[in-house]
């Protein structure tokens, strides 16, 4: 299992649940996931909170198959198949990792345009961890 | 700069072992460095010792490096585990390198070790997964295989970087490895075969992947004033740097590259006084065929996006113009995580002295050598240079 | 003051399976009526469905997240039996934290029953706004047929006094002790039903029936004066049979017979059918819906629709939105293979 912490996980649900990010007060860079210090100027550790929309391109992606996948997700790449996994480049700048769901692996390219929703990532301890995987941008949310 | 020396070297048998375990591994590449010093070697003449190591083979988590050292005979000394992921051998090396320089020692192993078929393959997947992005990486379900795939992926889009010249690489590596009497897996494979392989995350499949391994390996470092009570053939390192950069991949600025290779090897070069051109022959941190392909391009063997017709070119064969992985790379003769590092160093010797072991495997005339080796999917890289 | 729904929203899965796979692994199909049904994704819960849904009614209406001030869920199949359901929803929706929160689980009649419990706050706060939303994916024994019928989906209410869809006219409620009916007992992840059929139907009938008739009498209202009728559908042959019992007409059922394309979608039954029909209705249409939970009670709800307004995804771009799954998938997903 991922071995991340009840608390832990329950720390990032900002992230996993809303997509809050910061942004730097000195640059103007959004930074997410959250660093210490600005990413892009190196220098402030000063931030403003902002919610993203989640929406992005796909940069990158790989489809995972069963000898690809970390355990907590060996089931469901046996009851589902193959799953999509993509760096994504927000709307906002940042680029960040997230799986795809709610798509047919073959229709993944390099430039599809993607939402965030909320989806459940996988259960450890009995509980289940809820977050954000991509999903196709269509017409309607 | 010729201050520090290379006197000995060892490595254990890469392979599965349900024999033996951290200290018996540790123990077999120990006695082959001992046996390797020309002059012969009085162990108790060792002070400190920097010992490369990621997972304790499941049991020892803490002061694995106390453990090990007294097992080989060497107690009361400086004994530090060193980690950083697929690195920490190539850091190891590093440090032995700062404590010569420093002035603290003059006489220190750099070592690593690791035992990864212990356990089950759950946990052996747990350890494979927790030294990219735990949270982010991880929870998006991808292992290491996944993680490069998507750089990969992005490589051949950018630069059109071809299926078949990834695969040439692991073809290329398990002809060396064949002749490898040491190496886990000693079998050609033929480009059909590695085109082929099942998918493991596409674009990667089963040949593009390097598997785990049980192995150990163990340099013995002095302050070159002291080389001649061992050999008259020492090997020098006269360059090393090592580098960090974000840790996951979707941080960095470029998703092609690995910034930590290229900050390493700068500073490598710039002490070495030496420009990717006058590097013969080099060992590289292929734990994917892509990763052999960004090397390349990363350490400037040639330009980015290059790499995959580098390979193809016969560049980087044992008898090309810049020889990569005579030993088989990580992908035929196996990657013991904290032992890897190490056990390019100990490659990397014996071709600079002629020394190895299946002289088929011998690059001809080499007298300057790269080695380079990863941390995970590069937040960690370390680069050595060493000469005849 | 009118009061009554103000935007709305449905969320049907992706994945479907249709009658023949299933008549091809047991030799028949039970669930009358139904051609296929929705499948949650192995990724995908009940509060998953929630959150997407709850965003499509908001933005239906349109209404930012922090101006709500009351939130209902509904489901009979929600991942806990305990632990605050709403909290999840609530968070990822951007719900402010002072709001009071409700979940009703244990009967199918939940969706209505939470829609009513909005509609008594927006009565009591004319200013405020309920989000209400059911979601549901009942599961059942393989061997069981009652399982045939067993789908996925979710609809979404937001319910004020302004910028309405439609005006809710009345309501009653209609409450009783029956058991044996379909049930699950506490440690249990799936259905039971006895199959005492005569006994079962005689409670549905009853209950809603009773809910029904209550309501007419209380508005006034006679059976024609409805364009569109929303029945509970545990299948889609059952809102035909309460329906000639009240004197409705097949062409009043014709709206929101959902069941025939998803299934039997528990407590978000009724409340999607009712989106179904919201999608279809023009100005002036009043709309019943009679909901049924087993154990047992029903809600009567009588709208009039007063806006051309719909939803920003319909039921029926969801249903459009389709990749079918053979049998076999249908178990791996369901964790049923164990």
């Amino acid at each position: 299992m991922a071995h991340v912490s009840i608390p832990m996980y329950w720390r990032t649900i900002p992230q996993r649940y809303k997509l809050m990010g910061q942004k730097c007060k000195k640059c103007g860079a959004i930074n997410f996931p959250p660093k210490g210090v600005c990413k892009y100027c190196s220098v402030s550790s000063e931030f403003e909170e902002i919610q993203l929309s989640g929406r992005g391109k796909v940069h990158t992606f790989v489809l995972i198959s069963a000898g690809g996948a970390p355990p907590e997700f060996a089931d469901q790449e046996k009851s589902s198949g193959s799953y999509p996994v993509a760096i994504v480049e927000l709307q906002e700048g940042p680029k960040v990792i997230g799986q795809i769901a709610d798509a047919d692996p073959k229709e993944v390219k390099i430039g599809m345009p993607v939402t965030t929703e909320l989806r459940k990532i996988y259960s450890e301890e009995d509980v289940i961890r809820y977050g954000f995987k991509f999903v196709p941008e269509r017409e309607g949310k | 700069m010729k201050r520090v020396a290379i006197v000995g070297a060892g490595q254990s048998k890469y392979g599965e072992f349900p024999d033996k375990g951290i200290k018996e591994l540790f123990f077999e590449a120990f006695k082959d460095m001992a046996s390797s010093v020309d002059k012969g070697l009085d162990t108790k003449l060792i002070e400190s010792a920097y010992i490369g190591n990621l997972g304790s083979g499941g049991f020892q988590l803490g002061n694995m490096s106390a453990l090990v050292s007294e097992y080989v005979g060497l107690t009361h000394i400086n004994t530090m585990r060193i980690e950083n992921a697929c690195a920490s051998g190539g850091y190891a090396l590093a440090a032995a390198a700062m404590d010569v320089l420093s002035g603290t020692h003059k006489i220190v192993l750099a070592g690593g070790v690791e035992k990864m078929t212990d356990v089950s393959g759950v946990k052996q997947k747990y350890w494979l997964g927790v030294s990219g992005d735990t949270e982010y990486e991880r929870l998006a379900g991808t292992t290491f295989a996944g993680l490069y795939a998507l750089i990969a992926q992005r490589h051949m889009h950018e630069f059109g970087t071809k299926r078949e010249q990834l695969s040439m690489v692991a073809v290329k590596n398990h002809k060396n490895g064949a002749q490898n009497p040491k190496a886990q897996f000693q079998r050609e494979i033929t480009l059909e075969q590695a085109v082929k392989g099942p998918v493991v995350a596409h674009p990667l499949n089963l040949f593009d992947c390097c598997s785990t391994t049980d192995g150990a390996s163990a340099v013995l470092v002095c302050d070159a004033e002291v080389a001649k009570q061992f050999t008259d053939t020492p090997i020098y390192v006269v360059g090393f740097g090592t580098a960090s950069d974000y840790l996951a991949i979707h941080d960095r600025a470029s998703t092609v590259a690995l910034e930590g290779t290229r900050r390493a090897s700068a500073k490598a070069y710039e002490m070495a006084g030496l420009t990717p051109k006058d590097i013969q022959l080099a060992e590289v941190h292929d734990c994917f065929t892509i990763a052999e392909i960004l090397a390349y391009e990363d350490l400037g063997f040639c330009e980015k996006g290059k790499g995959g017709t580098f390979v193809e070119e016969g560049h980087s064969q044992i008898d090309g113009d810049m020889p990569v992985n005579a030993s088989g790379g990580l992908k035929s003769k196996g990657h013991p995580i904290g032992s890897t590092g190490t056990g390019q160093a100990y490659e990397m010797f014996n071709q600079l002295r002629g020394t190895v072991q299946k002289p088929t495997r011998q690059v001809k005339g080499a007298e300057v050598g790269l080695v380079h080796n990863v941390g995970g999917s590069g937040g960690t890289v370390a680069v050595t240079i060493m000469r005849r | 003051m009118a009061i009554g729904i103000s935007g709305y929203g449905v969320y049907i899965p992706r994945l479907r399976i249709k009658r023949d796979d299933y008549a091809k692994a047991w030799g028949s199909f039970s669930a009358a009526g139904v051609n296929e049904k929705s499948v949650m994704g192995y990724d995908e819960d009940v509060l998953t469905s929630a959150a997407k849904v709850a965003r499509r009614a908001l933005e239906s209406v349109p209404l930012a997240s922090e101006k709500v001030t009351r939130f209902l869920l509904a489901s009979t199949s929600a991942p806990y039996v305990e632990k605050l359901l709403s909290g999840t929803v609530l968070t990822s929706v951007g719900i402010p934290n002072s709001v009071l929160t409700s979940d009703h689980t244990t009967s199918t009649r939940a969706g209505t029953e939470a829609m009513l419990a909005g509609f008594e706050h927006v009565q009591a706060n004319p200013s405020g706004n309920a989000l209400v939303v059911a979601a549901d994916s009942p599961k059942a024994s393989m061997w069981d047929s009652v399982e045939h019928a067993l789908g996925a989906g979710a609809a979404a209410f937001v319910l004020s006094s302004e910028n309405l869809v439609a005006e809710l006219e009345g309501y009653a409620s209609y409450a009783s002790e029956h058991f044996g009916e379909r049930f699950r007992p506490r440690e249990d992840e799936l259905l039971h039903d006895l199959s005492v059929k005569k006994f079962a139907e005689s409670s549905l009938m009853n209950n809603t029936t009773k809910a029904a008739s209550a309501l007419m009498k209380r508005t006034g209202r006679k059976p024609e004066e409805y364009a569109h009728v929303v029945i509970q559908q545990p299948d889609a042959r059952v809102p035909g049979s309460v329906a000639s019992r009240m004197s409705f007409t097949e062409a009043q059922l014709a709206s929101s017979i959902v069941s025939k394309s998803v299934g039997d979608l528990g407590a978000a039954s009724t409340p999607v059918a009712l989106a179904s029909a919201l999608d279809a209705a023009k100005i002036g249409d009043r709309i019943m819906v009679i909901s049924y939970g087993s154990g047992a009670g029903s809600d009567a709800l009588s709208f009039k629709v007063v806006s051309e307004k719909k939803a920003t995804v319909s039921f029926q771009s969801d249903l459009d939105r389709k990749e079918y799954i053979d049998y076999v998938k249908y178990l791996k997903i369901r964790g049923a293979i164990v």
